[in-house]
Parts: structure tokens; sequence; C-alpha cells
């Protein structure tokens, strides 16, 4: 730890000062206004010590004042070891595409040294050795205070190319420094011994380098036929090391995610991406996972993705539906590739990925432009037929002069004259199934289906390559399908005809499966012609993020983009217009990975191990207003003046949610239900009031809320006008429920008690009668009557004669009329109609239980009862009243 | 309504719950006019007492001719006498009364002018003469007593925490409303000055809640309400139980004082119910001798 300030610590001495001071010192008195103060007068108090300050406020005060010290004393935490000398400091840094991925340690490295050189009044000169945005050459920046440097540290990116290190060297020349800090990047570039001599002439050199060194180079992929094969370069690691490919899309999405293991010391290590080719084609990015540089992504271009197929018509009839030679090939690739029609010399005319030749006999100059593009990397791709049959193996057509022609170069085998006929009226044999797919040919995986035969073939000549050759063959043994490389190219044959005459495996899902997949393998293709200027739309940062191009960024032709270098002028990125975009991709370009000698004579150390400094002061004088303002409210505490109101205000702004909670039943009128022991039940019941308050509130004035499941004697019942309380076959009595629903009623409430099994509903809900009598024991029931047209129950809303539920007919017991102990009001009305399964309503709107025996009638006056119901809880006995007979009474009449 | 009307309604309320207050006399303040309510003795009035057998000496003139004639012998018509009582209220006006601790509590000054009206208004039931000390000494009678009152003791001016003027009617009654916090010698000279008239009296202390608790905590600078000085307490729990001893010294002292001149003596705190206090008061002044209670004439 050291002190940014180490002579402010001399005022630690003056706190026992400060503290006799604060002793002696009382606290400021309260002012009070008493008329009694002559009596106050000639009062001796016994003690007199509350004139000070209680010792544990002293302290409070001491430790506040202490921080307040030490803070401002500026204690610095882990701070780094110094740099030698006292002069100006140099601060090299590498920015290239290298140093992206532990860019924030070497930042902070470099603030470090800031910090450092700012607390030492040392100027510090800066040397990135990266060319800039601009195009400059790395130079070495003017001695600049740190505090005027550490701006243009937050603003450093690392660039997306190599670091120039001769132009550093040379930028070096004439620089004196008493010490350098170089924060390397590990990696060996052209220039490095100047530079290392450069810098160890300048002053004595510290050189921090990432251990290990994680930079990793993404190289372009291969496209394989149904996978694209991403090659990733990286440094010999001790360790076997995880390495993670994403395959993402335009939109940022990671399609494919495909982790290899990289033995140890190994420097390179490829992972095959299997994906659809619909997907594939959508891919713009490969991306190594982990720390991300301008290297560590790879972008896809139109290379990866257009393969144009070009077909050659041998004759007008090739496109005939259902017999041409043609027909089934352009319907198997029509889907997924650019198809190209014409003669073998408009093809080659523009770049073609494949090309298909359906038995098409070649001639000499034709097979030699053939050989060339196949030589370039083309596939070609052959069908077999009747005519091929006829000059394979050469000779048979000039059979007449006995010299055999030459053999057909373009073939990957030689062959057998004439065809092979499986199968037929004057045959012994059958038509031969596919045996199997190579499992190193591009087929691989391929589901083989029984049902495709081969009638005819043409035959290769065995010979020992045959077998390697072979990609697909017939059970006998015979191959199908043969390929061969060709110079960069392939040359590819199907034994049989590309149509249905020789057998129906172009009629199968196989067919389509093959084409595509030998199309995948093929090269793609650019569509820019060769000296096309294409200017950069897009290109990446040294973190790999495509961004616009930088000022210095210029266009470079279709050309150069085969041999890729990637400089300020060509940042690594997306060049050419919006139809045709380009990649230009720092993984093509960059040389392989090898670790830099260090800077000869320099002290080494380990990026990112220096711990981080941590300056707390400020955190110090924080807590010491912390504790001034914990000690200022104690002070007006101890003066009276702490408003008490302010405390308890706090104190309920502490407690209120909670109260809250508690009210919340109280806010609202609502109707509630007794829980019982079965959630059916209880669903019913839920769902019944929830109906009937719907129909309360559209119905009638009242305004009610969501009805609220109780359980008496734990739950608060006051605050409900009305309980449904279901009676269960297996409920049982509960002491303190029958107390709690007695103290209900005799406070006004309202009981339905429903068994649910009375009158239509006989037997639906058998014991509960039984139950009813064991449940409410020791509840207080008055003297019931059955429930009549007479009652205040019947015209408290509506007038009702009958009073249904889901069930109709049962007798409904109400405390006696003559009863006036509670105004009445009867506390409890027994019943048996369901009435919750009445109401009920579910989340549709619809009334899931059926009335029985049935109607729309019975319905609407099971609710008309649950209105007058509620009305009759919620104003008691005010329809009984005299006044309304009359009119009632009128009504009733008519 | 007046401020003043406000508070004589307010004091006629408080009153109404007890009967016209009727003072206990035994001798008549000496200019006394007649009064309107019998004393069931005797003497000068309009309503008829008692016949009573013409003896040597009396006047022929107040022969009852008309009951005489009825018997054998001479009659003569005695009347009641019929006089009121002169009660003399005062309150301190003076600014240690305009003071409360709380808003929860009045102040002193409302809650003395509320007795002293409550008094006042039951004396006017009653039918005795009521007028302030240091205010003017005729005041409306009838109905507009009250309000009189009220208004005079809005103007009432201050004289030092006791009553200044002496000039009393021999044999009145005075009640006297303060928080008498001066010192004991002062008091006991007003008062002895007052019994030498001689006229008899209640002394009703108001205090304050906080001035019979002192519920203050720690360090406080008190400040006096008229021109004392300020006085630093450095930590009031230390005084609290010399301060508690000192004002139970004031208050038995004036108790003392009060009984050595045969007066009444009460304390009211404001928190407490006025009622209790007017009780107090009513008590010692009807029933200073435990005679008549004017109900039950008819009069009331």
């Amino acid at each position: 730890m050291i002190w940014t300030a180490p002579f402010l610590l001399l005022a630690l001495p003056l706190l026992p000062l400060l503290w006799w001071l604060l002793r002696v010192t009382p606290p400021a008195p309260r002012t009070q206004r008493f008329p009694a103060i002559r009596l106050l007068e000639n009062l001796r108090a016994p003690e007199t010590t509350a004139a000070r300050t209680p010792p544990w406020l002293l302290a409070l005060r001491m430790v506040a004042a202490g921080l307040v010290i030490l803070g401002l004393a500026g204690p610095v935490f882990d701070a780094a070891s110094r740099l030698p000398g006292q002069g100006p400091l140099l601060l090299a840094m590498d920015d290239g595409w290298a140093a992206a991925p532990d860019w924030a340690a070497r930042i902070a490295a470099a603030g470090a040294v800031l910090d450092q050189a700012g607390r030492d009044n040392r100027p510090v000169r800066l040397l990135l050795t990266a060319p800039t945005e601009a195009n400059q050459a790395p130079g070495v920046t003017p001695a600049l205070p740190a505090a005027a440097l550490r701006t243009r540290l937050a603003a450093l990116r690392p660039k997306p190319w190599l670091p120039d290190r001769a132009a550093g060297a040379l930028a070096l020349r004439d620089v004196r420094a008493d010490s350098v800090l170089y924060v390397a990047d590990g990696l060996a570039a052209p220039g490095d011994d100047a530079f290392g001599a450069a810098l160890a002439a300048v002053g004595p050199v510290r050189e921090l380098r990432p251990n290990p060194v994680s930079a990793r180079i993404a190289r372009p992929p291969r496209a394989e036929a149904d996978r694209l094969v991403a090659h990733a370069d990286l440094l010999p690691q001790p360790t076997p090391t995880p390495l993670a490919v994403l395959a993402q899309t335009g939109d940022g999405r990671t399609l494919a995610r495909v982790e290899v293991m990289v033995p140890a010391g190994a420097t390179s290590a490829e992972a095959a991406i299997p994906l659809p080719p619909e997907l594939r084609n959508t891919l713009t990015r490969l991306v190594l996972e982990g720390p991300s540089s301008a290297a560590s992504v790879v972008l896809l271009d139109e290379r990866w993705r257009r393969r144009p197929v070009g077909l050659v018509s041998a004759d007008a009839g090739a496109d005939t539906p259902l017999i041409g030679p043609l027909f089934y090939v352009r319907r198997a690739l029509a889907p997924t590739s650019e198809l190209r029609e014409g003669s073998i010399d408009q093809l080659l005319a523009r770049e073609v990925s494949v090309l298909v030749l359906a038995d098409v006999p070649l001639d000499g100059d034709e097979a030699r432009k053939l050989g060339a593009w196949v030589d370039k990397g083309g596939l070609l791709l052959r069908f077999a037929g009747p005519r091929m049959a006829d000059v394979a193996g050469g000779g048979a057509s000039d059979g007449a002069t006995g010299t055999p022609a030459p053999p057909d170069p373009l073939l990957p085998v030689r062959l057998l004259v004439g065809d092979r006929q499986l199968g037929g009226a004057l045959s012994w044999s059958q038509p031969a199934p596919l045996a199997r797919l190579e499992a190193g040919s591009p087929f691989a995986g391929l589901a083989v289906p029984g049902e495709v035969l081969v009638n005819r073939q043409v035959l290769a000549e065995p010979s020992t390559q045959l077998a390697s050759r072979t990609w697909a063959s017939l059970a006998d043994g015979t191959p199908l399908v043969t390929a061969a490389a060709h110079g960069a190219g392939r040359v590819v044959l199907f034994h049989v005809t590309a149509n249905a005459d020789w057998s129906n495996l172009p009629l199968s899902g196989l067919f389509v499966d093959m084409l595509r997949r030998l199309v995948d393998l093929s090269v793609g293709v650019a569509g820019a012609a060769p000296d096309a200027v294409l200017a950069p739309a897009e290109t990446l940062d040294g973190f790999g993020v495509l961004s616009p191009p930088p000022p210095a960024a210029t266009g470079l032709s279709a050309a150069d983009l085969t041999t890729p270098a990637v400089s300020p002028r060509h940042p690594p990125g997306l060049y050419g217009p919006e139809s045709g975009r380009r990649a230009l991709n720092m993984g093509a370009a960059l040389p392989g990975l090898v670790v830099a000698a260090p800077v000869p004579g320099a002290e080494l150390a380990t990026l990112g191990h220096q711990p981080r400094e941590r300056a707390i002061g400020p955190s110090l004088i924080a807590a010491a207003l912390a504790l001034l303002a914990l000690d200022l409210l104690i002070a007006l505490a101890l003066r009276g003046l702490l408003r008490r109101a302010a405390v308890a205000a706090v104190v309920l702004g502490l407690v209120a949610p909670g109260a809250h909670a508690a009210e919340a039943p109280a806010l609202q009128t609502r109707l509630a239900f007794v829980v019982t022991d079965d959630a059916a039940v209880d669903g019913v019941s839920r769902a019944g009031l929830a109906g009937l308050t719907a129909y309360v509130n559209r119905r009638t004035a009242a305004v009610l809320g969501d009805p609220a499941p109780v359980v008496p004697g734990r739950d608060d019942l006051s605050f409900f006008p009305l309980l449904y309380w279901p009676i269960t076959a297996a409920a049982t009595r509960d002491p303190a429920a029958v107390a709690a629903l007695n103290d209900y009623t005799s406070h006004g409430g309202i009981i339905l008690i429903d068994t649910r099994n009375s009158g239509s509903g006989e037997g639906f809900a058998p014991g509960t009668d039984a139950a009813l009598r064991k449940v409410t024991q020791g509840l207080q029931v008055p003297a019931l009557a059955p429930l009549t047209g007479e009652h205040v129950l019947a015209r408290s809303f509506y007038l009702l004669q009958e009073f249904p539920g889901r069930f109709d007919g049962g007798t409904i017991y109400v405390g006696r009329d003559q009863d006036r102990s509670n105004d009445s009001v009867t506390p409890v009305i027994i019943g048996g109609n369901d009435w919750a399964a009445g109401w009920a309503v579910d989340a549709g709107g619809r009334n899931p239980y059926a009335t029985i025996p049935g109607g729309a009638r019975q319905r609407t006056l099971a609710y008309r009862f649950g209105v007058n119901l509620v009305m009759y809880a919620l104003t008691g006995n005010y329809k009984g009243d005299q006044v309304h007979v009359p009119a009632i009474l009128e009504r009733l009449g008519q | 309504m007046t401020p003043t009307g406000v508070a004589a309604r307010r004091a006629e309320a408080l009153g109404a719950r007890l009967p016209p207050l009727l003072v206990a006399a035994q001798r008549v303040a000496a200019t006394v006019a007649q009064g309107v309510h019998g004393r069931r003795r005797v003497g000068q009035g309009d309503s008829f007492w008692q016949y009573r057998p013409f003896v040597a000496g009396d006047a022929s003139s107040r022969i009852d001719w008309r009951a005489s004639a009825k018997a054998d012998r001479t009659f003569i018509r005695e009347t009641e006498w019929e006089a009121a009582q002169t009660v003399v209220l005062w309150r301190d006006a003076s600014p240690s009364m305009e003071w409360r601790s709380g808003a929860a509590v009045p102040f002193k000054r409302e809650r003395a002018d509320l007795l002293l009206l409550a008094i006042a208004a039951l004396l006017l039931r009653g039918g005795e003469r009521v007028r302030l000390l240091g205010g003017p000494m005729r005041l409306p009678g009838g109905r507009g007593a009250l309000e009189g009152i009220a208004q005079a003791l809005s103007e009432l001016q201050d004289t030092g925490g006791l009553p200044a003027e002496h000039r009393l009617p021999r044999h009145a009654r005075v009640v006297l409303i303060g928080d008498f916090l001066s010192p004991l010698p002062q008091v006991r000279a007003v008062v002895g000055a007052l019994a030498a008239i001689p006229v008899q009296g209640y002394l009703l202390q108001v205090l304050d809640p906080a001035e019979a608790l002192l519920p203050y905590t720690g360090r406080v600078r008190f400040q006096g309400t008229e021109a004392e000085s300020d006085h630093l307490v450095p930590r009031v729990e230390g005084v609290r139980e010399a301060y508690a001893a000192a004002l139970t010294t004031q208050v038995q002292g004036l108790a003392a004082l009060a009984t050595a001149a045969g007066w009444g003596f009460g304390t009211h705190r404001t928190d407490h119910a006025p009622e209790a206090a007017l009780l107090a008061v009513y008590a010692g002044l009807a029933g200073h001798t435990g005679v008549e209670r004017g109900v039950g004439r008819g009069r009331a």
C-alpha cells in the first residue's frame, strides 16, 4: 500500500486534541420557552455529564475525522511496482489484430502506468505499433502529462491489421526515456529485431505480454458435399484445448456451434459444420468462440454459396418431359441451384461450378477445354448412355480401322465396351438394386431405398484404382458412381442415364440428394469480373464487428482478393456492390502464428497478472461522510429536534405494505365462500360466486369485488356480507370455525349453507345431510321456517316464488320472521339446491354445469335468487319495510 | 358571533350541567343591592315568608289585617330576605398564561377564560352579581351579562401575575384564576390584603402539563415568558425531581396561605377536563358553609 499524500498523515496526532475539544464543548442546547422558569432557577442538578458529548458519539466523530484524514492521505492498495527513473516514460503498445483478445487487460496495464506516472509527475510518450486508420505510420507522441494521455488511451481500439514494427523502430530513432513499458501482443512480425533493438536503445524496458498468447486465426473454410469445414490456427497449447466455431447468419443468429478438442501442441484444427444446403446458404460468417478479434471471424461471401450448374444439352430433345436426358437433373437441381444451359463453349465463357454432361460425346477440342476447366477446380458430372457405351473404351466407333481411339480423358475410370443389361426377356439376371454408398464418398449417410433398380449400365474396366474411385456400387459390386480427381477439380460419372431408361434411380429421392451433394462439393464462384474495382462496403473493426469502413479504406480489384493483403487501405470486410459482395478475410492473409522473441534485455511480466490498483481514499471519505450524516441525525435526536412524526412516518412506511395486505378484503365489498376439504367443490364455489358477482355487477347498483376463499377461525370474516358454505360429506366439525361463525352471525353476517343434494338433485352429494348435522353442532341457528314467497328474500330485488340453483324443488329454511333478535334478518339460509354450480361460469363465460331439470328459465331464476340474496345481505330487512308493501301488493296483483 | 361571544357560549354550555350557583353567604356584602332570590330567612324581599304574632314594638303599619281578621290574634306578615351576593372574578392576564407546551393542550389563558366564564354563567343563573376585578365596576345585567363579562375579560390588563386592585365590597366573594408562579410572599400579600377587607375567595391555579411534569430531556436553554433571564439546564432529566419538589413547595405554599385566609384552593392542569376544576370551584363557593341551594324554589 502506498500513500499519495503521506504528509497528511501528520494530522493523525491531532486527533487526541480533537477528542479533548469535542469533550469539553457541550452540544448546543435546545431552546425552550417555559413560564415556570422561576422554579428552575436555583436548582442544582445532581449530575452534569450530559453537558458533555456521550463517549460513543465522541468515538463516532473521532472515527469520522480519522477516516477523513486517512482518505485525504490517499492510500492505494496493490500499487504496481515502480518503473525505474524519474524522467519521461515511454509507453509502447501493440495495437494490431492480435492485441484484441486481451485488449481490456492491455488498457488496464497502460492505465496503471499512467496512474503511476501521474502520481510521480512523469511525462509520458506513447507509441502505437500499428498504422492508424488514416494509414499513417506509427509515431511517438510528444511527452504529455498522464492526464492528457488518459483520454487518448480510453479512445484507443485495436486495429484489424498487422502492426508495423519496422516503422515503429524508425519512429524510435531519436526518442530517449528513463524507462520503457512495452505492452506486446507476443506474436512475431516482420521488423521485430529492429524494433526490439530500438526499444532497448531508448531505455530500460519492461515488457508485458500475454501468457499464453490467445490470438487465433480463423482461416477460410472448405466446402464439402454436406458440410463446411472450418479451419483455425492457434499457438501450441500445453493441454488439450476446446475450440468452438459458431456459424452465424446475417441477422446474428447462430445456426450451429461445433466444438472440437485441439490436442496439446497442435497448431491448427478443423471443425466440420454439418448443415443442410438451404441453411448453409444463409450463413454469412464463421466465428471462433472466445475472445474476439478481426482474425477470429471469417466472412462468407458468394463463393461459399453460389454454385452455378451448367447443363450441356446435346440435342434439342434434352428437356422433353419424362424422357429427355436432362429432365430429371433440371428438376432435382432447380430449387437449390442456379442452372444455365447451352453448349460447352457458351457455358465455359462464364464461370460455372458444375457442368452436367448427359451422354454427350466430346470431340477433341471440347475435351481439351473441359479438361483445362476441370483442372482449375470445376466439377464435371457425366451420365452414361447409349452413345457413351458405344465409344467407351475407345475404338468401338473406329472399329473399322482397327486402331483404338484414345480413351476419353474425362472419365474417372476406363469403361468396357458396350453396356450391360440386367434382367429382360432373354436374360437370367435380375435388375440389380443399389448396394451401398461408400463411407468416404460425398453420399455417405444417405438412405438407400430398396426400390431403386438398375436395368442397364456401363461397366468399368477392372483396375486397382477402381475400388477407391467408386462412390456407389450395385449389389453385385459393379460401380454405379465413380469419381476421380482431375487437377484441382473432379470428374464424376454416373454409370446410368440421367433419365429413367436404364434405371429408376432418377425417379427416386436419392437422386436429388446425390446431385445436391455433388453440387455442394464443387467450388463456388464469384460473379464479378476479375478487373473490376470493388469498393469497401463494410469492414471489420479490431474486435471483428462489421462497421462502416475507415477513412483510409479504398477499393481493390477482384484479382487482389485472390492474393489478399490486409492493410489500413484494405481492411478486412466486405467489398463490392450489394448484389455481389466479396469478402476479404484477415485469416486468408495472415502468416502462421509464431511467438515473438522478447525484447533483448527486457524485464518480462505477464499481462493481466498485475493486481488492479485500488485507491481507497474516496471510499474512506464517503464512509466518513456517512458517519457524519449519522452523527447529525444523532445530534438532532439528542437535542430533541428530530421530529418523532418523521420517524413514525418512516416506520409506518416500512410497516404499511404488510398492513395493506391485511386490509385488502376491507377495501371492497365481496362475497366469500368457506374453503372445504374438497378442491373441486372449492372450484365450483369460486366459479359460482364469480358468476353471481358478475351478474350482480351487471344488473344492480351493487359493485362487488372478486369472491374470496375464507377459512372460519383463521380469516377475519367481518369484511364479508355473505358467506357461502357448501357442505361436503367428509366435512368435520371445527370448534374454532363454529365459534368464528357464531361471532359472524351475531354481528349481522349471513351464511348460505348448501348441502347440494335436495329437490331434483337428490342423491348427487350423498351424506351431506349427516355432515350438515355434524358440522353445525354448536352453531347458533335460530328457529327455522321454510322460505316462502312472503319472505323478504323473495322480494328484495326480484319478485320470486321459487329459489332454484342447479337443482330445484328442495325446501329452503330460513330464520322465522317472528325472530326479532336481528331485525328479522335471518343469519342462516339452509338449502340444497347447489346454487354455486347454478351460478358458475367458466373462463369462456359459459355455464359449465347443466341445470336440473333444466332450462334457461331455471338458470335465470337461480341468478335472480342470487341477486336477491346479495341484496338481502347488503340491505337487511330494508325491503321488508311496510312502506313498500302497497307497491309490492299492487305489482303482485297485476 | 364575536370571539368573546363564542367563549361565552362555550362557558355556558360547560356550566349548563351544574345547577345554578348560589354563593353561600352568612353576611351580605355591605353594598349589595337587593337580590332576586330568597335566603330562606326573614328579611327584605317581596316573597311571603311567614306570619308571626304581633309583638310590642312592631310598627302597626306592618300588621296584616286580612290575616288578622281570620283569627283572634294580630299577625304581622314577614317576607323572605332576598339578596344577591357579589362575586368578583379575576384572571391572570400576564404573558405566562399565553403559553402551552404543545398543540394537544389549550393555552392556559384559554382554559382560565373558559373556567371563569363558566363560573360567571353559573353565578348569573343563580342570580348573583358578578363583576371582574380590575374591570369595570358595573356590568350590564340580564341576558347580556355573560357577554359583557367576556368582553371585559378580553380587555383585562396585565398586572404582573397578581390582582392589583383591592377595592372590594366587604364580604364579597372573589375567585382568582392564574398560574400563581409568583413568589409566595407576593401571593400572600395579595391574599392577605383581600382577606382583610374582609373578603372570602377561591384560588384556582391553572398549569400546563409541561409545567407540572417538566418532560424535556437533554441540554435545554429555558427562556422565560416574561422578563426573566434565560436559564441553561445541562441535563433536564437530572433536575426533574428537584423541579417537581419546587413545584410541590409552591403549590403547598399556595394551599397553606389560602387555608390560612379561609379561602379555597385548587389546581387544574390544562390537559384535564375543565369540568373537574369547575366542580371544585363550584363546591368551594357553594358549599363553603353547606347552606342553601337555590333549587326547589322554582325560581331558577
